[in-house]
């Protein structure tokens, strides 16, 4: 088939889609609207992916968590020592965090208790905070959400209350700046022994270790060692939270996808009467076309391209609305189903990733199923006989 | 003696060939037209005339028998082949004219060359020539919906004649036309008679049966020519 | 991992492949059974319409094979991000058995419905359809080769084992699946860009001479030669030309290419070759239509045409695929 042929064949379907434009319209909204869905889940997914792996970058290489029927308990400090023995660990830091309930707003904030000159690169940390220095004892500084919950009354100090109920001061040293509210946005950062009192930790417990690696390529071997050597406890490398983040998103994405199969069997099915429901004036029509020359090739060729152009303009609208839906309203739609559920909710900008593999997935997951489904329509029209057009 | 152009030797068609409702249309039909010829095939409806002029036409071939149109046997033709057959030489002009309404009266006329690969300029100036020829030049862009039972009897005619086509078969076409179109209409087919097409009519119609121009007169009843 | 929208949408477009061409065979078997052409029956006329239903299945399921193929290169780097010890998707096609079968098998379905379209194009430019029962047994007979298809895809995904954190202890490390970043082993470098370069020569060679002149020796030649150099040139992408690409010496991956951090160049590097092979291997082919059937006009210029086709696409890919390397090579490293 030539390729002037093929052109004039397109330049009749722009036709006939523009002569039944109402019916083509009613398709591509619908159409539309299902990709809609189908790429706002796809590009969410995707965006939360990069942040989470973004934000994941700056974790420990490995983290050592001391398990105890089957659940986590404080790790004694001491196991560094019977980890000195292993080549390639640049440093092991002690790490005390944990949850504390606010029963003012019903929010759990999270305390994180570090040394970060402990840790490589940790002096860098001032540059997310807005006053460019680290807390000092009794000294904390708040990420954004908190910062608002507890500084409502415009003073610098508030108090936390330990298990026994007394109350533990603490002085605002600073905030993390609003481009770290991924990971901060709850956090409340202190020094170790401000953590430790604030959770009653004896001095010789922590919560967990971090370890640093050398050679990221050592990463397995060393995790491999720490286990062996540390039986009872839980070795996590950054590697294995990266792909369970891309996992649980996947799952999510995946299970939203098999949701969505339903409004897009629907709109299948949709579009299966469309083309098959053709009225006497088209029928009357191919009759013409048939027996003034057009094959029946020629036919099959044309309802294609029809299928092709609506398929086409409602692909690139339900793509863009995804697009401006996940960029400009941080997927309103459906975040919390992917995000998960939280009172304190970072707000993060999500930049959607368009790229061949995301957009052909989406492609795969709408187009073909209606090109496929409009088959069989189309031979249909196109074997309206020729003498139809004599009667 | 050079061969006729459209040439049926005891040409049967049948549908719904073994069945209940088997209906045989033509029987052992003989036909034998010449180029240049005008020719009007008469018969009541339910005759085999349109099945005749569907066979004459390269629609569908027949049952059973010979049927050579212009050079080529369409005994169990595929229907790809007989498509390309008959663009290339029959033009249709049919009863109501089936125009599509709302293409312009350039697309209506131009729709045949579409498959072919002809390129938009070439599909323009060859409906211009047969436009100009009509006088509907003037007509051109306008949507066939908005024109005239004259204008778009014309605009058949140029759809019919835009491939350049040896045989011209018109069924029926003075039907819903009045007397005045009915005569300019068969002016038309004289001068392209004149030009070396070969014209066959179906008709009821007196004007065209009568009409000077037809050389010969064609009955067909219960699938059969009727030989008076 | 079928709990993924990758996984959904092979799955989904497998399935229809497989409907559409099952749907095509049900002709394919009518027609085997009932097809009379001198018949005008009611049947004979509708098995005459269920053709043109067949042949435009066949080629709607080409055009989605050729995307399955692609998707699923893309979904295997997608599971590698969740496969303990793949980096890319080589460590995700080799996380178990049925990867790299199911990547074989979608292409040699893509090349198999390639060749039907062109059998069909043969048949049907004869009034006598004189190639129609062995257009139809074949396409029987690729039927089960979907069946493998979709069967294997679905063992490969079932089998993926995603890497994620247990509750209570700390996972095996190092016994992830896939070899990760070396799909093949170790080649003499300088041996294998001599037959890569030396085989292509022939092939311009050949086409050369058969698109002047067809002769059946040189067609069968140009065939065979064509089927060795798909897989040389799959084992020069692989161990020498990608790792230009990425700039990364122990880096082999011949799929990381179709990524767009470099730019999609796969794209066009696959693109090009499997083309080019595919013609190649077809103009080959077309010398088993007996000539006695009366195509040999239509068969020997579809032969030159697709010669010359090869040819082209065989030019481009080898400047394409060959341009980071002689960047490197001869100027240097990446040069802007």
């Amino acid at each position: 088939m030539s390729f002037e042929k093929q052109l004039n064949i397109i330049d009749y379907s722009l036709s006939s889609i523009w002569r039944r434009r109402f019916k083509s319209l009613g398709v591509a909204v619908v159409f539309a609207g299902v990709i809609f869905l189908l790429a706002s889940f796809q590009m969410t997914t995707k965006a939360l992916t990069i942040v989470a792996g973004d934000s994941l970058a700056a974790a420990p290489e490995i983290t050592i968590q001391k398990m105890r029927a089957g659940r986590q308990e404080s790790i004694p400090v001491a196991y560094q020592t019977k980890l000195g023995g292993i080549f390639g660990i640049r440093t092991i830091t002690p790490r005390i965090w944990g949850y504390y309930f606010s029963e003012i707003n019903g929010a759990n904030y999270t305390i994180l208790g570090l040394d970060p000159l402990a840790m490589p690169l940790g002096d860098q940390l001032v540059h997310a905070i807005d006053s460019n220095r680290l807390p000092k004892e009794h000294e904390v500084v708040l990420g954004q959400g908190v910062r608002v919950a507890v500084t409502s009354s415009g003073s610098s100090m508030f108090s936390l209350f330990r298990p026994d109920l007394t109350s533990k001061p603490l002085t605002i040293a600073g905030s993390f700046k609003a481009g770290t509210n991924l990971l901060t946005y709850d956090t409340l950062f202190m020094n170790v022994s401000d953590a430790r009192d604030l959770f009653a930790l004896p001095a010789e417990l922590a919560t967990d270790l971090c370890v640093t690696v050398a050679n990221p390529n050592e990463v397995p071997t060393i995790a491999k060692k720490i286990a062996a050597l540390l039986p009872d406890t839980r070795v996590v490398t950054r590697q294995q939270i990266q792909k369970t983040y891309q996992a649980v998103f996947g799952w999510r994405s995946g299970f939203a996808s098999i949701c969505l199969l339903t409004a897009l069997t629907s709109f299948i099915i949709f579009a299966w009467d469309k083309a098959s429901g053709l009225t006497p004036e088209e029928k009357k029509e191919i009759g013409i076309l048939k027996i003034i020359g057009w094959q029946t090739s020629d036919v099959l060729t044309l309802r294609f391209w029809e299928g092709v152009i609506v398929s086409t303009v409602s692909f690139v609208v339900g793509y863009t609305l995804a697009y401006v839906h996940v960029s400009f309203f941080e997927a309103g739609l459906f975040r919390p189903i992917l995000v998960g559920w939280s009172v304190i909710h970072p707000a993060m900008r999500l930049i959607p990733a368009v790229d061949l593999g995301e957009t052909l997935l989406v492609l795969c997951l709408t187009v073909v199923p209606y090109l496929a489904a409009t088959v069989i329509p189309a031979w249909r029209s196109a074997i309206i006989p020729a003498d139809s057009a004599l009667n | 003696m050079t061969a006729p152009l459209i040439e049926l030797e005891k040409v049967c068609k049948t549908y719904n060939q073994g069945q209940p409702n088997e209906v045989r249309a033509l029987r052992n039909i003989d036909l034998a037209i010449a180029a240049n010829a005008m020719v009007c095939l008469q018969g009541a409806s339910g005759s085999g005339k349109s099945t005749l002029l569907s066979i004459i036409g390269c629609v569908f071939p027949p049952t059973s028998g010979r049927a050579a149109i212009a050079g080529k046997q369409l005994a169990r033709m595929p229907d790809r082949f007989l498509t390309i057959h008959r663009r290339n030489t029959i033009g249709f002009i049919f009863q109501h004219f089936n125009i599509l309404p709302e293409l312009t009266v350039l697309e209506n006329i131009t729709l045949p060359l579409m498959p072919l690969g002809v390129a938009p300029r070439e599909r323009k100036e060859r409906a211009g020539r047969l436009m100009r020829m009509l006088s509907i030049g003037h007509r051109a862009n306008f949507p066939a919906r908005q024109i005239s039972g004259g204008e778009l009897q014309r605009v058949a005619i140029a759809r019919a004649l835009i491939n350049d086509p040896p045989i011209i078969l018109a069924d029926e076409p003075t039907a819903h036309l009045d007397h005045a179109l009915s005569l300019a209409f068969m002016e038309i087919m004289q001068e392209l008679q004149r030009a070396g097409k070969t014209v066959i009519l179906t008709s009821h119609d007196p004007l065209i049966t009568s009409h000077p121009a037809v050389q010969r007169t064609i009955a067909i009843e219960d699938g059969e020519i009727h030989v008076p | 991992m079928f709990l993924n929208s990758w996984s959904v949408a092979l799955t989904l477009l497998s399935l229809v492949v497989l409907i559409l061409t099952t749907i095509a065979v049900r002709t394919a078997i009518r027609v085997l059974r009932y097809w009379q052409p001198a018949s005008d029956s009611n049947r004979q006329i509708r098995l005459e319409n269920e053709t043109w239903l067949s042949s435009t299945l066949v080629q709607y399921a080409m055009g989605f094979q050729v995307l399955s193929l692609v998707l699923f290169v893309l979904a295997a780097d997608n599971f590698s991000k969740v496969i303990s010890g793949a980096m890319c998707a080589t460590g995700a096609l080799t996380a178990n058995r049925y990867g790299m079968v199911v990547l074989l098998v979608k292409l040699l379905g893509a090349f198999l419905y390639g060749f039907w379209i062109v059998l069909h194009s043969f048949d049907i430019s004869s009034e006598r359809y004189p190639l129609l029962r062995a257009k139809y047994i074949a396409l029987v007979c690729l039927l089960p080769l979907l069946v493998v298809d979709a069967v294997s895809q679905t063992l490969y995904i079932a089998n993926l084992k995603p890497d994620i954190i247990t509750s209570c202890c700390a996972v095996v490390f190092g016994e992830g699946g896939g070899n990760d970043g070396n799909l093949l082993g170790s080649v003499p470098q300088g041996l294998l860009l001599t037959v890569f370069y030396g085989t292509a020569l022939v092939l311009a060679t050949l086409g050369h001479f058969l698109f002047r002149r067809l002769n059946r020796l040189l067609l069968w030649l140009n065939g065979l030669v064509w089927f060795f150099f798909i897989g040389a040139a799959f084992v020069a992408i692989t161990t020498v030309f990608s790792s230009y690409v990425y700039a990364m010496p122990y880096h082999h991956c011949p799929f990381c290419i179709l990524k767009p951090e470099y730019c999609y160049i796969g794209l066009v590097i696959y693109g090009t070759m499997l083309p080019a092979g595919f013609f190649g291997i077809a103009a080959t082919l077309a010398e088993f239509i007996p000539a006695s059937i009366g195509l040999e006009g239509v068969v020997s210029r579809f032969q030159k045409r697709a010669v010359l086709l090869s040819s082209i696409l065989l030019v481009i890919f080898l400047v394409v695929v060959s341009y980071h390397y002689i960047v490197y090579r001869f100027m240097g490293g990446e040069g802007s």
